[in-house]
C-alpha cells in the first residue's frame, strides 16, 4: 500500500521538481565546486563577457564618464591599419616560434632520452633553466647581449667576420621581430623538451634494443615507430606551445615595448598601449582595446576550434590503426 | 658638491643683498625649525607618496622630502620614474586607486583633461597662508589655462620653463678634434656643420664612438628635437602638448613646413653617414645620457638637466654646450619659444584622492616660499631652474650651469598660448584624440626607415592632426563651450619678444 | 668543436662503439648546453663589472671585480620587498589553485549533477583565450571590489590564469580512479569531504604536484598582471616588476640591474635543482594526463 503510494507520488512528479530534487541531492557536489566556480567565473568567464560589453563603449576608464556607441569601436577597429599590423605580427610570431620550438625541443628529447647517456640530467636542466628565469631578467640579459655597442654577440660577429657592421638586433624594425622569436624560442624550448620526453616514455624501451648496435636501425626505428607513436602528443604539445606563443607580452614589454615604430608590436602590446599606455597626448581607449581583444580572442577561438577537430581526427586514425 | 663653484663670481654676486644672505643661512637650519611646528595638520593616513621624472629635481626632493618627513613624522616614499614609465604608471594608479599624492602629469596630457577626468583637486585650501603666499611668486607663475582652472589653482611650480629644452651637449674633446671648437653658447651648428661634425666624430674614433645619439625608444623625444630644429629654422610653432607644432600665427599644425622637413631631413642624414649611435632606437634617455659619458657618442640634443648629473657623476667628462642647431648662418640668432613661464612637466599636481593631501600641501608652501625655493636652487642648478629668479643669484652653480641659463635668457622666449587667451579652450583639450602616428612616431618611423617620404609623411601627420583638432573643437561647442579655430591664432605676434599679459588684452 | 665531432663521426663510423658514440653526443651536448645558459653565466659575471667596465671591458671576467652592484641593488632596489611580494603571491595562488582545481576536479570527474556538461562546455570553450585579451574587465573587478591595489587581488586573479586546464587535469585524473575506493569509505561511515581529503586527495598526488609546479613557475613569472596591478605603487611590485621599473633616476644603472636579476634567478633556480624530478614529472603530467 504504502509502496503504490509513493510510486503514485512519484509519477505525479512534474520534471521541474525533479531537476529540483537532484540539484538538491547534488548540493554537496555544488559545494565542491564553489571555489573553483568562483575563480573561473570571476577571473574568466566574467572577463570574458565584460569583454563584449566594453567594447560597445567609448571609455577612458577613468570615472563614470563611458558613453554606449554601439558597434563603433569594431567599425573603427577594421579600418585601423595599426590592428592589422598586430594581428598579422602575432601569427607571424606564431608561426615562427612553435614549430622551431617542437623540432628542436624533439631532436634534444631524443637525444637526452638515451637512459646510458650520462650527465643527460644535468644537460636538461641546463636547457631547462631560461624557462625557471622570469622575463624580466632575461630582457636585462638579453638587451645587454644583443646591444649593437659592444655587446658579446656583437663583439663575436665582428671578431669572426661574420657582419661588417654590428647587427641592431632589437632596434633594426626588420629584425627586432625575429630577434624576439628566437629569444622567445630560447626561453621555452626546455618546457616543450619536458613534454617531447613524457612523450617519449610512452614508447616501450624493448623498441631501442633492437636497434642498439646500428646506427642505420636506430634512425629508422626513430622515424617508423617512435615518431608514429608519439605524434598524437605533438597535437597537444602543438596547442599548448601555440597557446603559449600569444602570450608573447611579458618579453615583448620588457624589451622593445613593441617599437621601434611598432615594429614589435603584437596583438597583446597593441591592446596595452590602447588600453593602458597611450602615446603621449593620447588617451587609453579602454572601450577600443577591448574591441581589439574581442576581435582577436574570436580568431584564437576560431583557430582552436580546428585544432581540435585535428586532434580528434588523429585520434580516431589512430583507433582505427589500432 | 665641490665641483661646484660660486656663480658669485660673476656680476651676480653684486646683487646678492643681505636678505638674501639671511635667506641662505635659514636654508641651511635645521629642517624642523624651518617648518615650525605644523599646527593643525590631520593624524597621517599612510605614507606621503610622490612621484616625478627624477632627475636632478629628483634628487633634491628625495632629500628634502625625506628630511620633511623626519620632521613632521610622517613616512615619505619617492619614486622617481622615466617618462616613458610615468605615462602608464600614473592612469593606472589613478584607476585602482594607488596613484600617489602628488606626480607630475604624463607628458602631452593636458591638466584640464585631467581635472574633468577627476584627477586632480585643487590646491587652495590645502596651503597656508595661500593668498600672501601666491602672491611672492613672480608675475606669470599662476596663469588660467596653465595651472589655474575655474580659479581654482591645481598646478603647484615651482621651477621656471624659460630654459633650452633642447640644446647641443657635446664632448669637447671629440668637438675640438673633429675641428669644431669654435662651437658655444654664443655660436650654434649650422645643419651641415652639425652633420659633418657627426661624420667626423665617428671617423676620429675608428669605430668606438658615433657623432650623435638620441634616446630614441622614448618616443616624445623625436617630436621635441624635430621641433627644437623647425622653430631654429624660423618655424612659429609651439613647442608641448597639443599645441606641438602648431604655427601660432595661424593656428594651423605645420609639420610639413619647410624648416621641419629640414631638420628631419638632418636627422636621416646624420643616420645614412652611419654616423648616429647604433641601438639609438632602443634606448631611453637616461640610456642615452650614460652612453655619452663613457665616449659611445659625441653630441645629443637634450636639455639643461644634463649638466648638473654628469658633473656630478662624472666630474672629469669634458663637455660643453650651445643652442641646438640651425638650418644656415643666418639663421643662427633665432630664439626658441616656450609655451609659459612656469614649467608644467615639473608641475606638483595633486589626487583628488590624496591620503595625505594636507601634508602635500604643507611641504609645497614650503618650496613655494623664499627659503625652499633657494635649498632648491642649490641642488636643481640649471637644470630645472628655480621659479623665483633671486635665488638664482645666490645659488651655487658651475660655469656650465651660468652659461646654460644665460643662454636661455637671450634665447628662449615666451610663445603666446591659445588656453590662456581661453580657457574653455580645455574642453577642446578633452575632447580631442590624437591620431596615430603622431608627430613623434612620424619622425620615429622616418629614422627607423619604416616611414618614406618626408615631406609627404610629415604632411599627412599634419593633415590629420588638424583634423582631429577640428572634430574635438565641434563636439566642444555641441557641448556649449564658447570655441573657434581662431583663438589658435595670433597674427600679430612679434616672435622675438616674450607675450605677456598686456599683449593677451591688445590681441 | 662539433664540426670535427661531426667529421670524425663519419670517417670512423666502423670503429665506433656505442660507448664512443655516446661520449661524442655529451661533447656536442655539452656545447650546445654551454651556448644555452652562456646568457645567463655572462650576466652574473656582468653583475660584479662596475658600471664603467660593463659596456668597455668585451671579456666576461672582470677587471676590477666589486660587489658594490650588489649593494647597491640591495639597499636601493628594495629587493628584499618585491621579493616577499613574489614570494607572497606565488605561494597563496599555488595553494588556493590547487585546492579549488582539485575539489572541483574530483567533482566533474567523478559524480554525475546537472548541469555537468553545461559547465564543462562553458569550460573548454574559455580554455584558449590568452590572458592578455582579459586583462581590461579582471583589472576593472578588482578595483570594483577594492582589492585592485592590493597583494590579495593580485594573487586571486593570478589563480584564475591556468585554472581551467587544472581542473580538466584533475577531473581526467578522478575519472580514472575505480569507484570501490570511494564506496569502501562510505561503507566504513567516513563522510564525503573526509574522503576526499585523506583517500582521493592522496591518490592524486601526480596531478597536485603538476599544478603546484605550472602554477609555481607561472605565477612566479607572471608579468601582465603584477604591471597593471602594482606598476604605480612601489611596495607592492613584484620581483618582475620592480626589475623591469629598475632604470634609475638619471643613468640606467646596467649593474644593479644584473646584480638584482642575479638575485631574482638564484632562489628559483636552486629550488628547481633541488626539485628538478617534481618539476619534471609535473610538467610531463600536463602532456600525460
Amino acid at each position: 500500500m504504502a509502496v503504490n503510494h509513493e510510486v503514485a507520488a512519484s509519477v505525479k512528479l512534474t520534471r521541474t521538481d525533479r531537476l529540483a530534487a537532484r540539484i538538491w541531492k547534488s548540493r554537496l557536489d555544488y559545494a565542491f565546486l564553489i571555489p573553483g566556480l568562483l575563480v573561473f567565473g570571476a577571473f574568466i568567464f566574467w572577463p570574458m563577457i565584460a569583454s563584449f560589453y566594453y567594447s560597445a563603449l567609448n571609455w577612458t576608464g577613468f570615472g563614470e564618464n563611458a558613453e554606449f556607441v554601439g558597434l563603433a569601436n569594431y567599425r573603427e577597429l577594421l579600418q585601423d591599419e595599426f590592428f592589422y599590423a598586430a594581428f598579422r605580427r602575432s601569427f607571424a610570431f606564431m608561426l615562427a616560434t612553435v614549430p622551431l620550438q617542437m623540432i628542436l625541443g624533439l631532436i634534444l628529447a631524443i637525444v637526452l632520452n638515451n637512459k646510458l647517456l650520462r650527465l643527460s640530467t644535468l644537460f636538461r636542466a641546463m636547457i631547462f633553466l631560461p624557462v625557471v628565469s622570469p622575463v624580466a631578467v632575461i630582457a636585462i640579459v638579453m638587451v645587454l647581449m644583443l646591444s649593437p655597442f659592444n655587446g658579446p654577440i656583437n663583439g663575436f660577429l665582428l671578431d669572426a667576420h661574420l657582419v661588417d657592421r654590428a647587427v641592431d638586433f632589437l632596434g633594426s624594425p626588420q629584425i627586432a621581430l625575429w630577434t624576439l622569436a628566437g629569444i622567445f624560442v630560447w626561453k621555452w624550448t626546455g618546457i616543450t623538451l619536458i613534454y617531447w620526453l613524457a612523450a617519449l616514455q610512452t614508447v616501450p624501451a624493448e623498441l631501442y634494443e633492437a636497434a642498439k648496435l646500428d646506427d642505420v636501425k636506430t634512425r629508422q626505428v626513430i622515424w617508423h615507430i617512435v615518431l608514429p607513436m608519439i605524434a598524437p602528443f605533438a597535437v597537444v604539445i602543438g596547442l599548448i606551445s601555440a597557446i603559449a606563443a600569444l602570450n608573447v607580452f611579458p618579453l615583448i614589454q620588457a624589451t622593445t615595448q613593441g617599437g621601434p615604430f611598432f615594429s614589435t608590436e603584437v596583438m597583446e602590446v597593441y591592446i596595452f598601449r590602447t588600453a593602458f599606455a597611450p602615446a603621449s597626448g593620447q588617451f587609453p581607449r579602454l572601450g577600443y582595446a577591448s574591441a581589439a581583444g574581442v576581435l582577436f580572442g574570436l580568431s584564437i577561438m576560431v583557430l582552436t576550434i580546428f585544432q581540435a577537430i585535428a586532434v580528434r581526427r588523429t585520434r580516431r586514425k589512430e583507433a582505427e590503426d589500432v | 658638491m665641490s665641483n661646484r663653484i660660486y656663480a658669485g663670481l660673476s656680476r651676480r654676486t653684486l646683487l646678492g643683498s643681505a636678505a638674501y644672505l639671511g635667506l641662505a643661512m635659514a636654508a641651511g637650519r635645521a629642517f624642523s625649525q624651518a617648518f615650525g611646528d605644523g599646527g593643525g595638520l590631520p593624524p597621517a593616513d599612510g605614507s606621503l607618496r610622490w612621484l616625478d621624472s627624477g632627475g636632478q629635481k629628483g634628487v633634491f626632493i628625495k632629500e628634502y622630502l625625506t628630511k620633511y618627513g623626519e620632521a613632521r613624522g610622517i613616512e615619505v616614499v619617492y619614486d622617481g620614474l622615466p617618462w616613458k614609465e610615468i605615462a602608464s604608471v600614473l592612469p593606472l594608479g589613478i584607476r585602482n586607486g594607488s596613484a600617489p599624492d602628488t606626480f607630475n602629469l604624463p607628458i602631452g596630457m593636458e591638466p584640464s583633461v585631467a581635472i574633468s577626468e577627476g584627477w586632480l583637486q585643487p590646491i587652495d585650501d590645502l596651503i597656508p597662508d595661500f593668498d600672501n603666499w601666491k602672491k611672492a611668486y613672480p608675475n606669470g607663475s599662476f596663469v588660467e589655462g596653465i595651472n589655474v582652472f575655474g580659479g581654482k589653482t591645481y598646478g603647484f611650480p615651482f621651477s621656471t620653463e624659460r630654459r633650452f629644452n633642447n640644446a647641443l651637449l657635446f664632448n669637447q674633446d671629440m668637438m675640438n678634434e673633429a675641428g669644431y671648437d669654435h662651437i658655444n653658447a654664443d655660436r650654434a651648428l649650422t645643419f651641415d656643420e652639425m652633420r659633418e661634425a657627426a661624420r667626423k666624430i665617428t671617423e676620429n674614433s675608428g669605430g668606438r664612438s658615433f657623432g650623435f645619439i638620441i634616446g630614441g625608444a622614448q618616443e616624445p623625444r623625436w617630436g621635441n628635437t624635430a621641433t627644437m630644429l623647425a622653430q631654429r629654422g624660423g618655424a612659429t610653432v609651439g613647442s608641448s602638448g597639443l599645441l606641438e607644432g602648431m604655427d601660432l600665427k595661424t593656428g594651423e599644425f605645420a609639420f610639413d613646413h619647410d624648416a621641419y622637413v629640414a631638420g628631419v631631413e638632418l636627422l636621416l642624414a646624420m643616420n645614412s653617414d652611419r654616423s648616429v649611435f647604433p641601438g639609438s632606437l632602443t634606448i631611453i634617455a637616461p640610456q642615452a645620457r650614460e652612453f655619452i659619458t663613457q665616449g659611445a657618442a659625441g653630441m645629443i640634443i637634450q636639455g639643461p638637466w644634463n649638466i648638473p648629473i654628469w658633473e656630478e657623476k662624472t666630474p672629469n667628462f669634458n663637455f660643453g654646450v650651445s643652442p641646438g642647431p640651425a638650418p644656415d648662418e643666418a639663421s643662427l640668432d633665432n630664439p626658441v619659444w616656450v609655451m609659459q613661464l612656469p614649467n608644467s612637466t615639473n608641475m606638483m599636481w595633486l589626487n583628488a584622492k590624496a591620503n595625505n593631501a594636507q601634508y602635500a600641501g604643507d611641504f609645497f608652501h614650503w618650496l613655494g616660499s623664499l627659503e625652499g625655493q633657494l635649498a632648491y636652487a642649490n641642488v636643481a642648478s640649471c637644470a630645472d631652474p628655480a621659479i623665483f629668479p633671486e635665488t638664482i643669484k645666490l645659488a651655487q652653480l658651475s660655469e656650465r650651469a651660468v652659461t646654460m641659463l644665460q643662454m636661455a635668457e637671450k634665447r628662449v622666449r615666451i610663445a603666446p598660448n591659445p588656453f590662456v587667451r581661453n580657457p574653455e579652450l580645455s574642453k577642446v583639450a578633452a575632447a580631442y584624440v590624437d591620431p596615430t602616428p603622431n608627430l613623434a612616431q612620424a619622425v620615429q618611423g622616418l629614422f627607423a626607415g619604416q616611414l618614406t617620404d618626408v615631406k609627404a609623411t610629415l604632411k599627412k601627420a599634419s593633415d590629420a592632426r588638424n583634423k582631429a583638432l577640428d572634430e574635438a573643437i565641434a563636439k566642444a561647442k555641441s557641448d556649449g563651450a564658447n570655441v573657434s579655430r581662431d583663438d589658435f591664432a595670433f597674427a600679430a605676434w612679434e616672435e622675438t619678444r616674450d607675450f605677456g599679459p598686456e599683449d593677451y588684452a591688445k590681441q | 668543436m662539433s664540426d670535427t665531432a661531426v667529421a670524425s663521426s663519419r670517417s670512423q663510423k666502423v670503429f665506433l662503439t656505442p660507448r664512443r658514440k655516446r661520449q661524442i653526443t655529451s661533447i656536442i651536448l655539452a656545447g650546445i648546453c654551454a651556448v644555452w645558459v652562456y646568457p645567463l653565466i655572462w650576466m652574473i659575471a656582468a653583475s660584479f663589472k662596475p658600471n664603467s667596465e660593463l659596456f668597455s671591458n668585451q671579456s666576461m671576467i672582470p677587471i676590477d671585480p666589486t660587489l658594490e652592484n650588489y649593494i647597491r641593488a640591495w639597499t636601493e632596489a628594495n629587493l628584499q620587498r618585491y621579493f616577499f611580494n613574489t614570494l607572497f603571491v606565488t605561494v597563496g595562488s599555488v595553494v588556493i589553485t590547487t585546492l579549488a582545481a582539485a575539489l572541483a576536479g574530483y567533482v566533474l570527474g567523478r559524480r554525475a549533477f546537472p548541469g555537468k556538461w553545461v559547465l564543462m562546455g562553458l569550460m573548454v570553450f574559455t580554455l584558449f583565450i590568452p590572458q592578455g585579451y582579459t586583462i581590461i574587465p579582471i583589472f576593472q573587478l578588482l578595483t570594483n571590489l577594492g582589492i585592485g591595489q592590493s597583494l590579495w587581488g593580485l594573487m586571486l586573479a593570478t589563480c584564475g590564469h591556468n585554472i581551467v586546464i587544472f581542473m580538466l587535469l584533475f577531473a581526467g585524473y578522478f575519472t580514472q580512479i575505480p569507484k570501490e575506493l570511494e564506496e569502501a569509505s562510505r561503507m566504513d561511515g567516513v563522510g564525503p569531504v573526509k574522503t576526499f581529503w585523506y583517500v582521493m586527495l592522496p591518490l592524486a598526488k601526480p596531478i597536485v604536484v603538476t599544478v603546484v609546479v605550472m602554477q609555481a613557475l607561472m605565477a612566479w613569472n607572471d608579468f601582465l598582471l603584477p604591471l597593471v596591478i602594482t606598476l604605480a605603487n612601489p611596495a607592492m611590485r613584484t620581483l618582475s616588476v620592480g626589475i623591469y621599473s629598475f632604470k634609475g633616476e638619471h643613468f640606467v644603472d646596467w649593474g644593479g640591474m644584473t646584480a638584482s636579476s642575479t638575485i631574482a634567478i638564484v632562489p628559483i633556480v636552486l629550488l628547481f635543482l633541488f626539485l628538478q624530478r617534481y618539476f619534471i614529472d609535473g610538467l610531463a603530467g600536463a602532456v600525460k594526463g
